[in-house]
C-alpha cells in the first residue's frame, strides 16, 4: 500500500444555514481504487462532492491530497491538483464540437497562442479511442445522447490527466451495453494508478465494481468497508441505521372504497412504465423510493402535466384521460408540488390569491371577484391549519417553508378534491411544522380523502402510510404494508432483496 | 381600484403607502407638469387672444390627440401584466385602417357593419399572435416583431403604397372631430374602454390569471389556470382594440392610409411602463397607465407651447428628450429602495433558525 492516500478526508464539516449537511466525514481513497460512496437521499454525498471539487468551501475538517493539506479549494485549483468529476448532466458546450469541448477544457489559455486545431482534433481521437467510444470528434455535441456525452467527459478526465475521477451516478441513463463499456473505462482507469469515487444507487454495480465503500448517513460516514467483507443486507442496515419512532399519528378507520385505480399506466417521455395500483378513500397510500425513481413523474402524469400514453386511469369507477391540469383539477385531482417556491406558491402574490387559485370557477362563479368571501375562506383556512402570517394579505414569499407548505395544501383542500397527491410535503420544513402537516394529512385521510404520499424521507413514508408502494426504474417495485421494516423497504427502492 | 380589505395598521394598505404609490407619485408628477406648462405656456397673442396650453380649446385638443395611443396602451396593459408584450398593435391600427377604409369605399358596406368587421379582423389579427405564442411557444417579443413588420406590409400591399381612403360621411367624422356631451366624441371611448380593461384586470379572476401568469407561468399552470387561454384572450382584446383605435384614428384625419399609427406602439409602450405596469409582469394598473397616457401627451403638448421651444422649433425633438428622461426618472424612483438597502450594513443572508432557501 503506498504511504499517502490520493485523497484523505478528515472531520469534514460543511453548514448551509443552520443545517449541518456534513457533521464529520471521513474518508480516503487510494490510488488505483474504485471507491463507492453509498447514502440515502439526502445522506450528504452530493455536498461532499461539492466540497471536494472546491465548489462549495467547507466550514471544518481538513482535506488532504497525497499527504498535502490543501485550503482555499476552487473549481480552478481542484482541477488543477487533478481532481475530475463527472456530474450525471454533462457540463458540455452543445454548440461545439467534442474536439472543441476538449480543447476548451485541456488548453492551458493563453491569449496570444494559436489553435492548432488539427492537434485539438488528434487528440480528441486518441483520447475518445482510449475509452472505446465511437464518437466522432467533429459531432456536435449537442447531437450526442447523454450517454455519448458522459463518455466525453470522461474522455476530457482522462486527457487532463486526473488522478482523482468522481463519478456520480454515472450508469443512471445508460443501456446495459453502454455500462459495459463504462465498466471496462473504470477498471482501466484503475489499472493506471487512478482513484476513483464512484456513486450510485445500484447495489450489484458496487459490487461488480468497487473495492471499497462507505456509507454516509446523516452527513457522517458511518463505515468503510472492503466490498468483499460486507453483502448488501449489511450495506442497507448501514445505510437505514435508525430505528422509526413511533411519532406518526395512526390510521383510525378502515380505508373505504376504491377511489383511484391504475392499471400499467405508462409514459414512455417522462420514463414511467407499466405502474398499477388502487388507492382507497380514507387510506394513506405512501410512494417511496430514491431519487429518480420515477415517483414525481408519476405524480406530473396524474395532474395532467405530462399525459400518459398507455395503460388506464380509472378514478371513482369512470376511466380519465388527463391532458391537462385543468382536467385533473375538474375530475377532483389536487397535487401539491414538490418544488414550492417554483410551482407551489406564488411567491409575490397574497396568500388570498394564493389560497383560491385553484377554485375560481366555484368562489367567482360569474368571474367577478369577491373580496369578502375570498378573504373569510383565507382566514378560515389560515385558522385551520394554523398559518403563521401576519393576515391574508402577507405575501407569499414572507413565509416559512413550513407555513408556504400549509398555503400550498390549503389551496388544494379549497378544491374539495377527491384524491389529493402530496409530493415530499415536509422537505426543508422545521421539525415542528413537519409534524404539524402529518397531522394534517392523516385527519384529511380519515375525512375520507384518498391520499397518495410520495417521500424519500423513509420514516415518514414509513410511518405515515397504510400502504407503501416503493418505485424504481420508473416502475413499481413493490407494495408493502404500513409501517414495514425500513431495510425492507430500502431493499425494494434499490431492487435486491434484503 | 384595487381590493379594499379592512385595512390593517401597517403595511401596503395604509394611508401612507397609498399616498406614495406609484400611481400617486406620476399623479402628483403629472398635477406639476400640469401647472408649469399653464403658466409657462400661455401667452396672449397682439389681438389680446390667450393661446396656448391654458385655453379649454387646447386641453380637448390634447385629450383628442390622445386617444389612439390611449387605446394601445389600455390594450397592453393586460399584456405586459402577463409578462408579454405586443409591438404589432401600431402596425395593427394600420392593416385595420386600410381594411375599414376599402369595406367601406370599395366594398360598399355601411359605415357601421364596415366597421364592426374591422373589430372582427382585429381580433383575428390578435388571434394570430395569441397561437403563435401559445401553441408554438415562440416568445412574445419575436413574434409580435414579425406580426409588426406582416401587418404594416399587408397594407402598404393592399395600398400599393399610395391609396388612401378619404371622403368619409360626416356622421362618421363626428366621432373623431366633434364634441359629444361637451368632450372631445372618441374621449368617450377611451373612458368606456378604459373601464372595461379596468374591470377585466382588477375586478375579475381573468385579471387575477394575468396577474399570477405574469410572477409565475409555471406557478399558474400548476395551480391549473388555463394559461394558453387566458394569454390568447389578453393577445385578441389588444387586436380587437387596436382596430378599434383604426377607426377613431381614420376619424379624426378624415382619411384611411397605410401608415397611420406607425410608432404608436412604442409611444404605448411607454405609458404603460410610466403608469407603473412591470415590464417583468404581475405588477401594475389602469390607472397607472391612463396616467402615464396623460403624463406624455401634457409633456408633449406643452412643450409645444412653450416661446423658447417654439423660438427653436423643436418641439419634437424636446419632446422626445424629456419623455425619455421621465420614463428613465420613474422607474429608477422605483429602484430607489432597493439601492438605498444595498447600502445598509446588511443582516446575516440566512437564519440560523430557518431552512435554508
Amino acid at each position: 500500500m503506498s504511504p499517502a492516500p490520493l485523497l484523505e478526508l478528515r472531520q469534514l464539516v460543511k453548514n448551509y444555514g443552520g443545517v449541518r449537511a456534513l457533521r464529520g466525514v471521513d474518508f480516503d481513497l487510494r490510488a488505483g481504487e474504485v471507491h463507492a460512496l453509498l447514502g440515502e437521499n439526502g445522506a450528504g454525498k452530493s455536498t461532499l462532492i461539492k466540497v471536494v471539487t472546491g465548489a462549495h468551501a467547507p466550514n471544518g475538517g481538513t482535506i488532504t491530497l497525497a499527504g498535502q493539506t490543501v485550503s482555499g479549494l476552487t473549481p480552478a485549483t481542484a482541477r488543477a491538483l487533478g481532481i475530475a468529476c463527472i456530474y450525471q448532466q454533462p457540463a458540455l458546450f452543445p454548440d461545439l464540437t467534442v474536439a472543441e469541448n476538449l480543447a476548451l477544457r485541456l488548453n492551458v489559455p493563453s491569449p496570444a497562442a494559436r489553435m492548432r486545431w488539427s492537434d485539438c482534433r488528434a487528440r480528441a481521437t486518441r483520447l475518445l479511442a482510449r475509452i472505446g467510444a465511437e464518437i466522432s470528434p467533429d459531432a456536435e455535441v449537442r447531437s450526442l445522447s447523454m450517454p455519448e456525452q458522459q463518455l466525453v467527459e470522461i474522455a476530457c478526465a482522462l486527457g487532463s490527466g486526473a488522478r482523482i475521477v468522481i463519478m456520480d451516478e454515472p450508469t443512471a441513463s445508460l443501456t446495459q451495453k453502454e455500462q459495459h463499456l463504462l465498466f471496462g473505462v473504470v477498471r482501466d482507469l484503475r489499472k493506471n494508478g487512478v482513484g476513483v469515487i464512484y456513486i450510485s444507487h445500484r447495489l450489484e454495480e458496487i459490487f461488480a465494481l468497487a473495492d471499497r465503500v462507505t456509507v454516509l448517513r446523516d452527513g457522517q460516514s458511518v463505515g468503510t468497508h472492503p466490498v468483499a467483507g460486507i453483502d448488501e443486507a449489511g450495506l442497507i442496515r448501514l445505510m437505514v441505521g435508525r430505528e422509526v419512532a413511533p411519532i406518526y399519528p395512526a390510521a383510525e378507520s378502515a380505508p373505504g372504497a376504491v377511489v383511484l385505480s391504475l392499471n400499467q399506466l405508462g409514459c414512455r417521455s417522462s420514463g414511467v412504465s407499466n405502474v398499477s395500483f388502487d388507492v382507497r378513500a380514507g387510506e394513506i397510500f405512501g410512494l417511496g423510493g430514491l431519487v429518480g425513481a420515477g415517483r414525481t413523474e408519476l405524480a406530473r402524469i396524474l395532474f395532467g402535466l405530462t399525459p400518459a400514453d398507455s395503460g388506464t386511469i380509472t378514478l371513482g369507477g369512470q376511466p380519465l384521460t388527463l391532458r391537462t391540469p385543468q382536467a385533473a383539477v375538474a375530475h377532483g385531482i389536487a397535487y401539491v408540488p414538490e418544488d414550492r417556491r417554483r410551482h407551489g406558491v406564488v411567491l409575490d402574490l397574497p396568500i388570498a390569491h394564493n389560497l383560491t387559485m385553484a377554485i375560481h370557477r366555484r368562489l367567482f362563479p360569474t368571474t367577478w371577484l369577491r373580496f369578502g368571501a375570498e378573504r373569510a375562506l383565507t382566514l378560515d383556512y389560515i385558522r385551520d391549519l394554523a398559518v403563521k402570517c401576519s393576515g391574508p394579505e402577507a405575501r407569499g414569499g414572507s413565509l416559512s417553508g413550513g407555513n408556504q407548505q400549509k398555503v400550498s395544501l390549503a389551496r388544494w383542500l379549497a378544491t374539495k378534491p377527491k384524491l389529493l397527491i402530496l409530493d415530499e410535503p415536509t422537505q426543508g420544513v422545521d421539525v415542528g411544522a413537519k409534524s404539524e402537516i402529518h397531522k394534517i394529512v392523516r385527519r384529511l385521510a380519515k375525512e375520507g380523502l384518498a391520499v397518495i404520499l410520495i417521500s424519500s424521507d423513509l420514516p415518514e413514508v414509513i410511518g405515515l402510510s397504510d400502504r407503501i408502494g416503493v418505485m424504481g426504474g420508473g416502475t413499481l417495485r413493490a407494495i408493502l404494508p404500513g409501517g414495514s421494516d425500513p431495510h425492507v423497504v430500502m431493499a425494494a427502492a434499490l431492487g435486491t432483496t434484503a | 381600484m384595487a381590493a379594499t380589505p379592512p385595512a390593517p395598521t401597517t403595511g401596503p394598505g395604509t394611508w401612507k403607502s397609498r399616498l406614495l404609490s406609484h400611481e400617486m407619485l406620476l399623479f402628483y408628477v403629472l398635477i406639476a407638469l400640469w401647472l408649469f406648462f399653464y403658466f409657462a405656456g400661455t401667452t396672449v397673442n397682439r389681438r389680446g387672444v390667450t393661446v396656448g396650453f391654458g385655453t379649454l380649446d387646447r386641453q380637448f385638443d390634447i385629450l383628442r390627440h390622445s386617444c389612439e395611443i390611449g387605446l394601445l396602451a389600455l390594450a397592453l396593459t393586460p399584456i405586459i401584466i402577463t409578462a408579454g408584450i405586443d409591438l404589432s398593435v401600431g402596425s395593427l391600427l394600420g392593416l385595420c385602417a386600410i381594411l375599414f377604409g376599402q369595406l367601406w369605399h370599395d366594398g360598399g358596406l355601411p359605415i357601421p357593419v364596415a366597421a364592426g368587421l374591422t373589430l372582427v379582423i382585429g381580433a383575428l389579427a390578435g388571434g394570430l399572435n395569441a397561437i403563435l405564442i401559445t401553441a408554438l411557444r415562440i416568445p412574445p417579443l419575436i413574434v409580435t416583431l414579425g406580426t409588426y413588420s406582416l401587418f404594416r406590409g399587408l397594407a402598404e400591399a393592399l395600398t400599393r403604397g399610395s391609396i388612401t381612403y378619404t371622403d368619409f360621411p360626416a356622421s362618421f367624422l363626428y366621432l373623431g372631430q366633434e364634441r359629444w356631451l361637451g368632450l372631445p366624441t372618441q374621449a368617450w371611448i377611451l373612458f368606456a374602454v378604459a373601464i372595461v380593461v379596468g374591470v377585466l384586470v382588477h375586478r375579475t379572476t381573468f385579471g387575477r390569471a394575468f396577474r399570477t401568469i405574469g410572477f409565475s407561468p409555471e406557478g399558474a399552470r400548476y395551480a391549473g389556470i388555463p394559461v394558453a387561454r387566458r394569454l390568447a384572450l389578453a393577445y385578441v382584446l389588444a387586436g380587437s382594440i387596436a382596430a378599434l383605435a383604426a377607426i377613431i384614428y381614420t376619424a379624426r384625419l378624415g382619411q384611411a392610409k397605410a401608415d397611420a399609427g406607425t410608432g404608436y406602439e412604442l409611444f404605448a409602450i411607454t405609458a404603460v411602463v410610466l403608469g407603473g405596469t412591470s415590464i417583468f409582469g404581475g405588477k401594475g394598473s389602469v390607472i397607472g397607465t391612463l396616467l402615464g397616457v396623460a403624463a406624455i401627451a401634457v409633456l408633449k403638448n406643452g412643450l409645444a407651447c412653450l416661446p423658447v421651444v417654439m423660438r427653436m422649433n423643436a418641439a419634437e425633438e424636446m419632446s422626445g428628450l424629456l419623455t425619455g428622461a421621465l420614463l428613465l426618472f420613474a422607474l429608477s424612483v422605483g429602484g430607489m429602495p432597493q439601492l438605498w438597502s444595498g447600502f445598509r450594513p446588511r443582516a446575516s443572508a440566512t437564519s440560523p433558525l430557518l431552512p435554508p432557501p
